[in-house]
């Protein structure tokens, strides 16, 4: 009897039975996890990073950003692409597509140079992938020909993603790094280079904690860290505000995004949805939680579709875009007063306490 | 001591959660894959689940399980003995205290009704009628399962309002009337017909087998266990249903007496001594034959008469009751131990040692199309959750009994 209704949304011409997805990371990066998150309610899957390279981790590589009693505000990982040989991921997405061909299987590729880029695009396609995400994104590459480095060199990207598309009849989705300026620039070039879709965000560049005994950077690995990917809820507001900047690009503003950063529950799902992601990717929250947070989301969004009378998931796409706009045009007569009087006397103290800090300000 | 609770009559025993507390208190939750919570509800509300979706703020979803699978959400939340269910169960014991399960219920449901949610919809009627006897907590449990699944169910409740137990036996104090009104509004809603002040004897019962396809007894168990003791004919003896239904009646009714003696060691017993402390007896105190361990009381039930001042005298036996001109008096005890001697003084004695079936059902038992559950399946009186959870599963026997009905009439009548 539990409600339910259609979260169907077209993504890049793909008919996905809800927004709901896992991004391509450590939560998808095999058989099992996949039909596991499949059955508990996931619409699709971007699974792992495949890469020609097979990369050699370094160990511990997880770390958290904790406050208070919130044991995980944000999540910083140093891991890279799948370390499986490309035969058996490219056989586990083909075994997804046939066990579950109603969900949607994304194959998320990342090369080095031109061929692996073309090999790893054709094989996507003859595994049965719906899509190819192109990873310029991930942060810990240990090679500054693939991740991030070259996210944030638009002629790269330009290129990957020509390289791309002419081995390819899938849509082709390109996967921007926050560790920049203006997404816009590197986003405009995918789309010059053919991709059809973005996606915004992966990991934030961090530091989470230094070991105060060891003077030692965390994770500790023999002595030593690195900077790597931050994620999690602090990263949410970070990646709505680049969702925000792509859509209002004039160029940029029709093109499908798929929104990743932060996401744990339907109502961060719904504020993705409406700066106008269309597709939703998700997985710290998973890690910390389990699959299972998809129940949730499913009936969070049937509530509030049924609430506020909305029919069609995809009628809520870009809402909020509106609202958004540049600091020189707010309305500066606007005021919000604090009103003290007689009852609220005891909190006047508690007021004075924040005016004096700057937290509370007219 | 400074912080005795002086609650007056039917005023709420404590304040629920809002947003924000409720939230920090699913926030302590560790959200475990295999919740030992939900294993442990005799009624299957799936504390974990709802919990979760309460975490994910996803009110709704969480209001929706609970009332899903707990047609008395709202009442269990109050009265569940959860320190000895779902929080005893609570993997959170392990590093310091189980979450506060039925206080998160509690504020659930307050936010159904707050938000005039309405979450199970009636199938479309099937042809299959049921009559229900009593409107207590199993019966209730019973015919809202069956209404949910499109039959007719019509309740037959001798009293003058629905809830048995539930409205007029357990201390609004504990179990305001609104909560259980609200429970039992959301069953009607199905559908479900009242009868009001009808008793059904046990030679109706046939001719109910007429109009209904099948009956469901949930009669509870109404007859106080009555001692046999020196005295009891006394003016100012009473039994504990006749006391608490009297008050929940009609407070003014109820004019206590200086000094009143409760006899039990039961949620009953307590449930009396709290009454008759807040309507205004100078002493009441609970004198008990066996020790504290021994008690059938929840311990949180004890806790709150001794919140209130309430003394618990153990190990004393009643032996006689004193009086003149035809009133009590007085009250005589012998100790366990042999030796110890107890002469209280007493202008009202009530006597809450358990009750029973009343003599007219007392053999009866479930045939053919006859089903029966709650405490009138049992000898002695259980909680409120294990009713619902059995109320829910006989509505699963009735549903299956039709089943194997049609599938006879398609085969002719031949198994």
């Amino acid at each position: 009897m539990t409600l339910k209704r259609d979260l169907s949304i077209d993504f890049l011409g793909v008919h996905c039975e809800n927004p709901f997805f896992l991004s391509s990371s450590p939560v998808g990066s095999n058989y099992e996890m996949c039909a596991k998150a499949l059955e508990c309610g996931w619409g699709g899957i971007f699974y792992k990073t495949i890469s020609v390279f097979i990369p050699n981790e370094c160990s511990p590589r997880f770390d958290i950003a904790s406050k208070e009693n919130t044991p995980w505000t944000g999540f910083k990982n140093m891991e890279m692409t799948s370390d499986k040989p490309n035969e058996v991921n490219f056989g586990y997405i083909k075994r997804l597509k046939k066990d579950f061909p109603e969900k949607v299987i994304v194959a998320s590729i990342m090369g080095s140079n031109d061929d692996e880029w073309a090999v790893l695009a054709k094989e996507a396609q003859k595994a049965g992938s719906d899509m190819i995400e192109c990873n310029f994104s991930c942060p810990q590459m240990t090679s500054s020909t693939m991740g991030s480095d070259v996210g944030q060199s638009p002629e790269l990207v330009k290129h990957y993603c020509e390289v791309v598309s002419a081995n390819t009849t899938l849509p082709v989705i390109a996967k921007m790094t926050p560790n920049i300026g203006n997404m816009e620039i590197p986003a405009r070039a995918a789309i010059e280079g053919g991709a059809k879709g973005i996606a915004a965000i992966n990991t934030v560049k961090s530091i989470t904690n230094i070991d105060l005994d060891l003077n030692i950077g965390m994770p500790v690995v023999n002595g030593k860290s690195s900077v790597s990917g931050y994620s999690g809820a602090a990263v949410k507001p970070i990646a709505l505000r680049f969702i925000s900047d792509l859509k209002h690009d004039p160029l940029l503003k029709s093109i499908p995004l798929t929104g990743i950063g932060g996401i744990e529950t339907w109502r961060d799902c719904v504020e993705f949805l409406l700066l106008g992601a269309s597709n939703i990717q998700v997985t710290t929250a998973i890690m910390q939680y389990g699959y299972r947070i998809v129940e949730d989301m499913i009936s969070g969004l049937s509530f509030y579709m049924e609430d506020y009378g909305i029919k069609k998931v995809e009628d809520i796409v870009g809402k909020a875009l509106d609202s958004i706009v540049g600091a020189d045009e707010l309305d500066r007569t606007y005021k919000i007063l604090v009103k003290v009087n007689e009852e609220n006397a005891r909190a006047v103290k508690d007021v004075m306490f924040h005016v004096l800090t700057g937290g509370i300000r007219q | 001591m400074s912080d005795i609770v002086k609650k007056a009559y039917a005023r709420e025993a404590e304040t629920g959660f809002n947003y924000r507390t409720a939230m920090e208190e699913a926030s302590r939750c560790l959200l475990c894959e295999d919740a030992p919570c939900s294993r442990d509800c005799p009624a299957s509300t799936n504390p974990a689940k709802f919990i979760r979706s309460l975490r994910f703020k996803n009110i709704k979803g969480a209001a929706e399980t609970i009332r899903e699978n707990n047609p008395l959400g709202g009442c269990c939340a109050w009265i569940c003995p959860y320190d000895r269910l779902c929080e005893k169960a609570c993997s959170r014991v392990g590093i310091d205290r189980p979450i506060k399960i039925g206080s998160l219920q509690r504020f659930l449901i307050e936010e159904e009704e707050r938000g005039k949610m309405d979450f199970i919809k009636a199938k479309p009627l099937c042809g299959k009628k049921v009559a229900c006897i009593g409107s207590g907590p199993a019966s209730l449990s019973c015919a809202r399962q069956l209404a949910a699944e499109g039959v007719s169910v019509e309740i037959y409740e001798c009293k003058a309002s629905a809830g048995g137990i539930l409205s007029h036996g357990i201390t609004p104090t504990r179990l305001p009337q609104r909560v259980v009104d609200h429970d039992i509004e959301l069953i009607k809603r199905l559908g479900v017909k009242f009868h009001f002040g009808e008793k059904i004897s046990k030679e109706n019962i046939d001719s109910l087998k007429d109009k209904f396809d099948a009956i469901f007894i949930g009669i509870g168990l109404w007859s106080s266990k009555k001692p046999d003791i020196k005295g009891k004919e006394f003016s100012g003896v009473e039994y504990a249903l006749d006391f608490l239904e009297r008050a929940r009646s009609n407070t003014k009714s109820v004019v206590l007496n200086d000094d009143v003696v409760v006899i039990g060691g039961g949620n009953v017993a307590m449930d009396c001594v709290s009454t008759a402390k807040q309507l205004g007896a100078k002493n009441a105190v609970i004198v008990y034959r066996r020790s504290i361990e021994e008690a059938p009381a929840d311990i949180d039930e004890l806790k709150f008469v001794q919140s209130m001042g309430i003394p618990v005298i153990t190990n004393f036996i009643p032996e006689e009751i004193k009086g003149s001109e035809g009133r009590v008096k007085g009250i005589r005890f012998r100790g366990r131990d042999g030796y110890s001697e107890l002469l209280l003084n007493a202008q009202h004695i009530i006597f809450a040692i358990g009750q029973e079936q009343v003599s007219e059902f007392k053999d009866i038992k479930e045939k053919e199309n006859i089903f029966i559950g709650g405490d009138a399946a049992h000898s002695s009186g259980a909680t409120v959750v294990e009713a619902v959870a059995q109320g829910k599963a006989s509505a699963v026997k009735i549903l299956n009994y039709f089943k194997s009905l049609d599938s006879l009439c398609k085969t002719g009548g031949k198994v």
